[in-house]
């Protein structure tokens, strides 16, 4: 038992590394400091760039009026992420399960990734109406393919010999995908769950921007309008905030499953 | 001789149809009657179809004509699913599962035939212990060596008590030390347990080690060209087998047929 012991440690001095979180602390003082001396050493323009600390000034003053915008994203984000993991990685169970089906969905997948989703928007409002809920439409179909394509790619790809052990003990055909299929694809699901983060963001904010009336997106736009240029940048935070929180969750929640990659 | 537990006539197997002018005859026409508690070791060139031999007699694969009789019932060209508990693999490269602790290998054995209780959840540790390592039992296999990953695998196919233990060139992946060592552990694995033991292996002197009989195959398609009975007693067979005279005098003779058939 004294290996275990060992290798417990171990594992717990890396969680506890101060490193990992030091570091990226250090860089990001360094541009607060660099863009507050740079901006006003050269005396660059509010609306090219706002300093540091006059977005946050900004962002703290309005922020009850960017708030119920900042709730909003962040709902249609979440949401359609959520149905996008359990969706995304469904539909590629089910087409691995024939080659065929791999073979005809693989170009379909790969072909919804690369379609920008928010060009569906003027067509969704004219078949669904103008809610701005129905946003979260938009980011489910805009995460959901990337989760399959990466999932479907983990399924497909699993060596013969592991499938070979499943045979050599008359494992049924769901024993062999949950034991064998799908644990050897879970590095892979959540390289689709990390970009899924990525996409839903993306999703969210450019639907904003399309059909207006709420979310952070239109909100940006707003302050730009009247020249509220440090809260159109401190909007801009907000939203990778959400995108690096969400990234985060679904990588500390890997580190935790995902023990045997190292 | 002891009972017959397992008999294979006129094993034959090929790939590919001859239409399509793929047709590949891998072996020809294998026989060979197996007694209880027998250790029977197969050799052959690379790529003459011993493997093959052994996924058919694993239950991995069919074969393409022949029959098989298990405990004097004939079972036809494939082990049936209900009999693969009576068979035991253990496959060249260990081929453990990355996301599985040397535990959670074992168990795997037991979730899949459904073998629940508390004597089956003793025989994992059991088993461990038999291979030596009780002490690694939470350990995940990027952690362990190539010898301890091989011993984890032997151990994972005794766990469900199987009649009959099939080694697919278990020792081949290893380096010229650990090989040496691991073939006296199989050979005190086998005295340990009493189990009719099939193994594949290109090493005469390691064949004469372990086996009751040598069964020497020929190149692709394969057939038995030679059988051999190691009539050297099992007390006498430790690290100063070298010494035997008779040792010596199979080597001789089998390292002719070997050279031979090349």
């Amino acid at each position: 038992m004294a290996k275990n012991e060992a290798i417990t440690a171990r594992k717990k001095k890396e969680k506890r590394d101060p490193k990992g979180i030091i570091a990226p602390l250090v860089v990001l003082a360094i541009i607060y400091i660099g863009l507050e001396i740079g901006l006003r050493a050269f005396h660059v323009a509010a609306y090219v760039m706002p300093t540091p600390t006059h977005i946050i000034q900004g962002t703290i003053k309005s922020f009850a009026i960017i708030l119920p915008d900042f709730l909003f994203t962040l709902k249609i984000i979440c949401i359609g992420f959520c149905v996008a993991i359990p969706a995304g990685i469904l539909l590629a169970a089910l087409f691995s399960q024939f080659d065929i089906v791999v073979k005809a969905m693989q170009p379909v997948v790969i072909w919804l990734v690369i379609t920008p989703m928010i060009t569906l928007i003027p067509l969704m409002t004219l078949w669904l109406g103008t809610d701005p809920n129905l946003r979260v439409i938009i980011v489910i179909i805009q995460a959901t393919p990337i989760i399959c394509m990466n999932t479907l790619n983990g399924f497909i790809h699993v060596e013969q010999e592991k499938l070979e052990l499943a045979k050599s003990i008359g494992a049924t055909k769901l024993q062999t995908f949950v034991h064998i299929t799908f644990m050897n694809a879970l590095p892979q699901v959540f390289t689709g769950i990390k970009l899924g983060c990525i996409f839903s963001t993306i999703g969210a904010v450019s639907a904003d921007f399309v059909s207006r009336g709420q979310g952070l997106g239109d909100r940006i736009i707003k302050f730009l309008k009247y020249s509220n240029f440090e809260q159109s940048y401190g909007c801009i935070i907000l939203i990778a905030i959400i995108g690096i929180s969400l990234y985060t969750v679904a990588e500390k929640i890997e580190k935790r499953i995902v023990l045997w990659k190292k | 001789m002891g009972n017959q537990v397992f008999s294979v006539k006129s094993i034959a197997k090929s790939f590919g149809s001859e239409k399509d002018g793929n047709y590949m005859e891998v072996i020809h026409d294998v026989s060979m009657d197996i007694a209880e508690k027998e250790f029977i070791v197969i050799l052959g060139n690379s790529g003459c179809g011993k493997s093959t031999f052994l996924k058919i007699l694993g239950g991995i694969e069919p074969a393409t004509a022949g029959s098989m009789v298990l405990n004097g019932r004939d079972i036809g060209t494939a082990i049936p699913p209900e009999e693969l508990r009576r068979f035991g693999f253990v496959f060249q490269s260990n081929n453990l599962l990355p996301w599985r602790t040397a535990e959670g290998n074992l168990k795997l054995m037991l979730q899949i035939m459904k073998l629940k209780g508390e004597q089956w959840n003793k025989r994992i540790d059991e088993m461990l212990d038999i291979v030596g390592l009780l002490d690694y039992k939470s350990v995940y296999p990027h952690e362990l060596s190539g010898g301890m990953k091989q011993r984890v695998g032997i151990a994972r196919a005794l766990v469900h008590d199987p009649d009959i233990l099939i080694l697919d060139q278990p020792l081949g992946a290893l380096d010229a030390i650990t090989r040496k060592m691991l073939s006296y552990e199989i050979l005190n694995i086998w005295k340990k347990t009493q189990k009719t033991i099939i193994m594949v292996t290109n090493n005469v002197d390691e064949a004469i080690l372990l086996a009751s009989r040598i069964f020497v195959f020929s190149n692709k398609p394969a057939v038995i060209t030679h059988e051999i009975k190691v009539d050297i007693p099992v007390e006498e067979r430790n690290h100063q087998i070298g010494q035997n005279t008779r040792y010596n005098q199979l080597r001789e003779e089998i390292n002719e047929i070997v050279r031979a058939a090349m």
